[in-house]
């Protein structure tokens, strides 16, 4: 990605604002639109009926375009962009047209049928007022439902007063108001109009057009003739489901409980020699729909709300984030609509924090699938060497990573830590100084008899994670005192190495499947009641990750669900015992109060956040003093904050500004990530505040 | 319900009345309609007679016209919607240009939500006829500059229901 452009965004302070405004806003107007509402079950219900549509999708495509045809409409199936806009074109030139006058399609977009149309002599009026605004700047939608998002109202103003050479002031109700007139002549005059739409019935062939401003109305009903452009994955089967994606979508989109308008339009209504034509477009989905890995994508139903919650495109808006679909699903998206070329560098720019998933109203595994879709993009050059020769050789691995002790003693301030990195990399970690890779990583302390053997409970294999081996021994050593203390016998096996999420999300899924083959054979070799963590991100993947990645390998798939059923996060075991009541309070000093930072992956990739909050207040005997935004990435991301450290600050800043306006003294996290990213942004401001791992928290206080 | 409906229009900024009788509900078209021209190309006869005074508008001369005349043919209370069957593009004019819209709604066609619609809307979708069904709700909105909501952008800045709490039956003819 270019970084020029990302720092240009960054510096955009209009911008900035807008989508952070609109980021604390959206949670709120969704949650009261959801109201009385069950939405998870209604997007289980969406996920289950387009998941069966998209096997299906052939057969849906020729139902709707028979039950369409039978009612009137013209149906024409276009299998790439050029089909589609020369079909539109012909589509005009038969009404001696020279004009189309334009409701909101983001599909007209995808095509780039604009461009098309006016290199071909017919002129086209946007009149949804965000796509006029950009259409008048001659830029792209930087949001599917918000199109102008990112221009204020002096910009508005501006270009308005250009396209009707009168001065028009920056006043909104009053540029609204120009918009009105100045393309009222548009729809009065059009012969041929043109829609979108947002759903599809196949049984009755009906249209269905969610819409907020009245244009949609008129451009289907003022021009004698209608074009309705629309992706084939729109097509359900009948209007029961289309019921349920207008009941989700405006919630999820702009926190609605529905639009100003829903129309449903069925056929070319009145006198005779008006026409309806549906161009179906395929531009590879049709493909992707019988791909069992990807097809998911397609279940989209264009509300944006993993735009509207994602921590990366709050700070750097959808022309970064995203091609011409932005936000997660338009990652995803893109490389199937516009080509694998154009998605190489927005892929890298997902921090993986999952907020897409946990809105998205097509319940799809966003994050997930732009984690696989690394793997089919081109890899930086080194990096095939790191991950295939290092990584999968676990004693190489960490003899590089005992080599890196040595390596960074120049670098060392006061204290130990890193304030400073050498050359290119000073810039963009100045504000955030880095732990040291620990002298004695916590499997030497192990080996020299540290922390095990001390109890006859059940059975804990614990599985550390590199980060916390090697930069964060103590953390390690007060995670086994805490179990033991709790009543497990603790082991550490010794053989255990990276879960291979660094290289999964590198794309490198060979290496990634490799780790997950070693890991599983490790912690399998022992009998053990459970195996547990300490970083969300190993749990995930320990839990999910190595079942995905050994599907396809019987012997594999069935020791990963063995693995799966027993691992567990530190919070989660320790949870279990705070009901028991089989253990007593000591007197070692803890906070009184301590605000907690959900990481991402902990809540998200493994739905805990109820567990961390009991142990803090019944083992560690803390308050808990709430922040804002607590399940808000903190800009860690593993490797994400190497890779883009600009981005990386600005997210941490937020959960700074959080953390501070609790007047809490400790953040607990469940994260050596999130401990090393938040340590280092309070450390590097100065800040007293301490971060401690939950499991630091509960070894100090219980007895 | 008709509590709960009359809350959720007025949510999203329509304006509400309740009606007992025929006249009271023609006697508010008027004092809202004023002198305008109105476009309402298929008033139910009753209210025709009810309001004899009404100058209706040529459809070529809806976009002047200062109001337009609906008859819903339900309504749903969790969001304040109303159920318009606008398969005539000239009915569907009279609620898209004006700047003002009156729709009348029988109280008694009032359903809980969305979903309780199903029926109503399958019985005209699975005809072999064309249709354009068209739910409205509130006024015509947008927030597509710096995300202020505004009202009124493309079609009506105003929407008022009347809600008919006796006999309405004429809403049918």
């Amino acid at each position: 990605m270019d970084k020029g452009l990302i720092q240009q965004k960054l510096d955009n302070t209009f911008l900035r604002r807008a989508l952070k405004n609109f980021a604390a806003a959206y949670p709120v107007a969704r949650a009261k639109a959801f109201e009385g509402m069950d939405f998870e079950e209604l997007r289980v219900r969406i996920s289950g009926f387009k998941e069966a549509g998209l096997e299906q999708l052939p057969a849906l495509v020729e139902q709707f375009t028979a039950s369409a045809e039978k009612a009137g409409a013209r149906v024409h199936l276009c299998t790439t962009p050029d089909d589609a806009n020369r079909t539109i074109l012909e589509i005009i030139r038969s009404k001696n047209a020279d004009f189309l006058v334009k409701s909101k399609a983001m599909t007209s977009e995808e095509i780039e049928l604009n461009h098309y149309l006016e290199r071909n002599g017919v002129s086209c009026l946007e009149t949804d007022l965000g796509e006029w605004i950009i259409q008048l700047a001659g830029e792209r939608p930087s949001h599917m439902v918000m199109p102008a998002i990112h221009k204020n109202k002096e910009e508005v103003a501006e270009l308005f007063s250009r396209e009707t050479g009168r001065e028009c002031p920056p006043d909104i109700p009053s540029l609204v108001q120009t918009a009105r007139d100045s393309l009222r002549s548009g729809f009065l005059t059009g012969q041929v109009g043109m829609s979108g739409a947002n759903v599809a019935m196949a049984d009755s062939g009906t249209l269905g057009i969610i819409t907020n401003e009245g244009n949609g109305r008129l451009v289907t009903t003022l021009p004698r003739t209608h074009i309705a452009l629309v992706g084939v994955e729109k097509i359900v089967p009948s209007l029961t489901e289309a019921l349920d994606i207008i009941e989700i979508l405006p919630k999820n989109a702009t926190g609605q409980k529905i639009t100003s308008y829903v129309s449903f339009i069925k056929g070319p209504t009145g006198d005779e020699g008006r026409e309806l034509h549906i161009v179906l477009l395929d531009n590879g989905r049709l493909r992707l729909a019988a791909d069992p890995a990807f097809r998911e994508a397609l279940k989209c139903v264009k509300c944006g709300a993993c735009a509207n919650v994602c921590p990366i495109y709050e700070l750097v808006g959808g022309h970064v984030f995203g091609h011409i679909y932005v936000g997660g699903i338009g990652l995803v998206l893109t490389p199937f609509f516009h080509g694998f070329d154009k998605a190489e560098e927005i892929l890298k720019l997902c921090i993986g924090c999952r907020k897409c998933n946990e809105v998205c109203a097509a319940k799809i595994d966003i994050e997930g699938l732009i984690v696989d879709l690394r793997d089919r993009i081109r890899k930086p050059f080194g990096q095939k060497f790191l991950f295939g020769t290092l990584m999968k050789n676990r004693k190489l691995f960490h003899a590089a990573l005992r080599t890196a002790y040595l390596a960074q003693k120049p670098f060392q301030g006061e204290g130990g830590r890193i304030r400073h990195l050498p050359l290119v990399l000073n810039r963009e970690t100045a504000n955030r100084s880095l732990p040291p890779i620990a002298e004695r990583p916590f499997r030497d302390l192990v080996e020299t008899g540290t922390g095990t053997g001390k109890s006859k409970g059940e059975k804990v294999l614990f599985y550390s994670g590199c980060l916390a081996d090697f930069v964060y021994p103590e953390m390690c050593r007060d995670t086994v005192t805490s179990l033991e203390k709790l009543g497990y016998t603790v082991t550490f096996p010794q053989e255990q190495t990276c879960c291979g999420i660094p290289a999964r999300y590198s794309g490198e899924m060979e290496v990634a499947r490799d780790m997950a083959r070693i890991n599983t054979d490790v912690l399998l070799k022992e009998e053990a009641d459970y195996v547990v963590t300490i970083c969300p991100t190993c749990t995930m993947s320990l839990k999910h990750d190595f079942g995905k990645l050994l599907a396809d390998d019987p012997v594999y798939a069935e020791k990963a669900r063995r693995l799966a059923a027993k691992t567990f996060n530190f919070s989660e075991l320790a949870a279990r015992k705070a009901e028991t009541g089989d253990w007593r309070l000591g007197t070692g000093k803890v906070p009184q109060t301590v605000t907690y930072h959900d990481a991402c992956h902990l809540k998200r990739g493994c739905g805990v956040h109820e567990e961390p909050r009991k142990v803090l207040q019944e083992l560690a005997g803390v308050e808990i003093a709430e922040m804002t935004d607590c399940d808000k990435c903190c800009g860690f991301g593993g490797s994400y904050s190497i890779k883009y450290p600009e981005i990386s600050q600005e997210v941490l800043k937020n959960k700074l500004e959080n953390i501070a306006a609790t007047g809490a003294k400790t953040v607990a996290v469940d994260c050596p990530g999130c401990k090393l990213q938040i340590e280092g942004g309070l450390e590097a401001a100065g800040s007293p505040v301490k971060v401690e791992h939950s499991a630091t928290l509960v070894a100090r206080r219980i007895g | 319900m008709v509590e709960r409906f009359q809350i959720a229009a007025e949510a999203v900024g329509a304006i509400v009345k309740r009606f007992t009788t025929l006249i009271d509900g023609a006697g508010y078209v008027t004092s809202v309609t004023g002198t305008t021209t109105v476009a309402a190309p298929t008033l139910p006869p009753a209210l025709r007679r009810a309001l004899p005074d009404l100058t209706l508008a040529e459809p070529a001369d809806f976009a002047v016209a200062g109001a337009g005349i609906s008859v819903a043919r339900a309504g749903i209370a969790a969001t304040g919607s109303l159920l318009l069957e606008l398969t005539d593009p000239t009915d569907r004019s009279a609620t898209a240009l004006p700047p003002v819209h009156l729709v009348l709604l029988d109280i008694t066609t009032i359903v809980p939500t969305l979903a309780d619609l199903a029926g109503l809307l399958a019985e005209n979708l699975n005809r072999p006829s064309p249709a354009y069904l068209s739910l409205t709700t509130g006024p015509s909105r947008t927030a597509d500059i710096e995300r202020v909501l505004t009202i009124g952008v493309h079609g009506p800045k105003e929407l008022h229901i009347l809600m008919m709490e006796g006999d309405a039956s004429w809403t049918r003819d």
